[in-house]
């Protein structure tokens, strides 16, 4: 098993699908804490999370063979827990979380106070009280550490409004943050 | 982080193990692709021709545009249209639905599509290919029901001689 750990996300893929299924478990391992994270973040419950993440390996294992393995399996995987909790959503017409339609000005110069580490706080802290449309880039980049390019493949979205998107989420966090202190 | 309610991997690999879960083979990626792509196909060519008869028989009919006009929507096949929107709106959803890894502009794939379609119809018109299909051709029965004027001159000498084809040039 130690070999395949040195192996990339891609390979392994492609040995599940060719060799061994069971090499599907160090997939699951590898991604299992990111996508609950990820998931938690967004739905705010950790059994419908824990829930979320599984279907999505499940869902993820019965479609593999439709996976590109040109592309990164990460956004492919991130891809499908992002449309399971939407699913979510949906399902249980839950409320989001608040703030859905507001718009702020855009943050001039105020990202230039919020260092990186700063903001990695912040959004523990206040990410339930910011609409999922400005949430969920947030997290992705300052949590899950993915470039814009993997969340706007992620997401479905444009990279300069995954940009767009990021900055207003830290004006509205900086906001919110305020308001609760 | 690290205690869950429920264990994932033991889960997940149980259900691979026991088979209760199977991953979909190859052959089904392939033909849904192929089906798919099999569809757009067939939806330009269907959408092309369409757009080629409407100008044709636009110009087949002559100056009097109230004529023209309740020609065409008596003759409009109104099948095609319909089929062209259930394609497009199934194919939309089989390729959201199945493939959901990889970012897709379906709003500039429609664009694109309909932009192509539109052009080629023109185009056929500009040419004349339409001219050309009404004497020769698989086409050529498809385009002379969207003539009046050859569909008036057909029925004279059907009436006069008894047979259409001998006088008609």
């Amino acid at each position: 098993m130690k070999d395949f750990k040195k192996l990339t996300d891609e390979q392994l893929v492609k040995l599940v699908r060719n060799k061994d299924q069971e090499l599907y478990q160090e997939i699951v391992i590898r991604y299992q804490e990111k996508l609950l994270r990820y998931a938690l973040n967004l739905i705010q419950d950790r059994s419908k999370a824990e829930d979320a993440v599984q279907e999505s390996f499940i869902k993820a294992f019965i479609n593999l063979n439709g996976f590109n393995i040109k592309m990164r399996f990460s956004s492919w995987i991130y891809r499908i827990v992002h449309n399971q909790v939407m699913n979510e959503f949906n399902k249980n017409k839950k409320e989001l979380p608040l703030l859905d339609n507001i718009d702020f000005d855009s943050g001039r110069n105020l990202e230039v106070d919020l260092t990186k580490k700063e903001i990695h706080e912040k959004v523990n802290k206040c990410i339930s009280k910011i609409s999922i449309m400005y949430s969920e880039p947030l997290t992705l980049y300052y949590i899950e550490e993915k470039s814009y390019e993997e969340i706007s493949d992620i997401l479905r979205l444009p990279v300069g409004t995954v940009g767009t998107r990021i900055n207003r989420a830290k004006v509205i966090m900086k906001k919110i943050c305020q308001n609760i202190k | 982080m690290s205690k869950h309610k429920i264990d994932i991997t033991k889960n997940v690999m149980s259900k691979i193990k026991t088979e209760q879960i199977k991953m979909k083979p190859k052959w089904y990626f392939l033909f849904g692709s192929l089906f798919i792509f099999l569809a757009l196909i067939s939806l330009i060519i269907v959408s092309i021709f369409l757009i080629s008869l409407i100008t044709f028989s636009l110009k087949s009919h002559g100056p009097m545009g109230a004529i023209r006009y309740q020609q065409i929507i008596s003759n409009f096949p109104w099948w095609a249209p319909i089929i062209v929107i259930i394609g497009l709106v199934t194919g939309i959803f089989l390729l959201k639905k199945y493939d959901f890894s990889y970012k897709k502009n379906f709003l500039f794939i429609i664009v694109i599509f309909i932009s192509a379609v539109l052009f080629s119809g023109v185009l056929i018109d500009i040419l004349g290919f339409d001219n050309l299909w009404i004497k020769r051709g698989p086409m050529r029965k498809f385009y002379q029901q969207y003539n009046g004027d050859y569909k008036q001159e057909w029925n004279n000498n059907i009436i006069n001689n008894g047979r259409g084809r001998r006088n008609f040039q």
